[in-house]
């Protein structure tokens, strides 16, 4: 797939379904072995590190640079069903259907309970990263992440991040 | 989220940052680990169970899941690869992306033990261009490594003309299970075995 819109691009027009299963013994290795700071730090790494590129993206091109993004993203994610709405002010993502938990759980793979809070310390780090910021609510399959182009008030409340549970 | 479209590269940076807080022990022990024992432990039951059997069924998927450029031949008892197009390799090159340094060796890094696992050792060459080969047989079997051609005919990848492309290096590992037997090249000469 080529979307001017994903920083990398491959020969296929979606990823490999079976790297969910490397995602989530990732989790589980780092958490165990440098803790939870540690696997947040790993997150916060990658957000200002790996997604330098996208940051940038979303900086210059602001919101609809944001949903633009995730809707080539999640394209090339299988098995995904992922509404992306522009507002005012913010872009919501829909997640009706997460492939990451779904094939993990076709799969019958254990799935770290902490799997759904990455996708906010990714988001948030990335979201302030490009002078926005991002919260999360729901998970284990279905969630709901809204960026906005200001920070909300309430800091993200983790519990309103599910445990993700493999059945 | 982190997807699985670019998961190549992110496990590239993934490798770096492990290696920097912990060192090459940390990496390694992440390879043997969380991908050999937890991620690809689909692969290490169907090899366990089923030798070289599972060997194919494992590979046959994968590698078509990942769109890879490879010929798998079944030969008296080893089973050998060629990777003409790594799609892994591949991703990072196509992308120019680079955060470890030397990304190839994930491959030995969690195959070594899962075929160690089962009673199998690991003859492989890799050129940090996208193309290697690789063989495996019984732990019990003395047998060397094929000469080129010998095992897959054209397919071999050593016969390719980009196997020596310009940028080639060779890693080579020998009967072995784990990416710290890999060969050093003699000084001046490459570890290709043509």
């Amino acid at each position: 797939m080529k979307s001017d819109l994903l920083p990398y691009h491959d020969t296929k027009d979606q990823g490999a379904a079976d790297f969910y299963f490397a995602i989530n013994a990732t989790f589980r290795f780092i958490h165990d072995r440098l803790g939870a700071d540690g696997w947040v730090r790993y997150l916060r790494g990658l957000a200002a590190g790996y997604f330098t590129v996208v940051n940038t993206a979303w900086r210059e091109g602001g919101l609809p640079a944001v949903a633009g993004y995730w809707r080539a993203f999640f394209q090339a994610e299988p098995g995904a069903s992922v509404e992306v709405q522009e507002e005012e002010g913010r872009v919501v993502l829909d997640v009706r259907k997460c492939p990451a938990i779904h094939h993990l759980r076709v799969h019958g793979r254990e799935i770290v309970p902490f799997y759904c809070q990455h996708c906010y310390h990714l988001g948030q780090a990335r979201a302030e990263a490009a002078g926005m910021s991002m919260r999360l609510e729901g998970g284990n399959g279905e969630c709901r992440h809204v960026y906005f182009a200001e920070p909300p008030a309430a800091p993200q409340d983790m519990n309103l991040i599910r445990t993700a549970s493999s059945c | 989220m982190l997807g699985c479209y670019d998961f190549c590269g992110h496990y590239d940076w993934t490798f770096e940052w492990l290696r920097q807080q912990g060192g090459e022990s940390l990496m390694r022990a992440y390879w043997e680990e969380a991908i050999a024992g937890d991620s690809q432990r689909h692969a290490a039951d169907l090899i366990e169970e089923l030798g070289f059997e599972g060997m194919r069924k494992y590979w046959a998927h994968t590698l078509e899941e990942e769109a890879a450029g490879y010929t798998l031949t079944e030969g008296d008892q080893v089973i050998r690869i060629d990777m003409h197009d790594c799609p892994s390799k591949g991703f990072l090159l196509q992308n120019n992306i680079s955060h470890s340094p030397d990304y190839c060796d994930h491959c030995i890094g969690w195959i070594g033990p899962v075929m160690e696992k089962s009673g199998f050792t690991i003859d492989h060459e890799h050129n940090h261009c996208g193309k290697c080969w690789w063989e495996m047989r019984r732990t019990s079997d003395p047998s060397p490594p094929s000469e080129a051609g010998q095992l897959s005919g054209t397919a071999d990848v050593r016969l390719d003309p980009d196997w020596r492309a310009p940028g080639a290096s060779f890693d080579r590992f020998e009967k072995c299970t784990s990416v710290e037997h890999k060969v050093p090249p003699a000084p001046g000469q490459s570890a290709c075995s043509t």
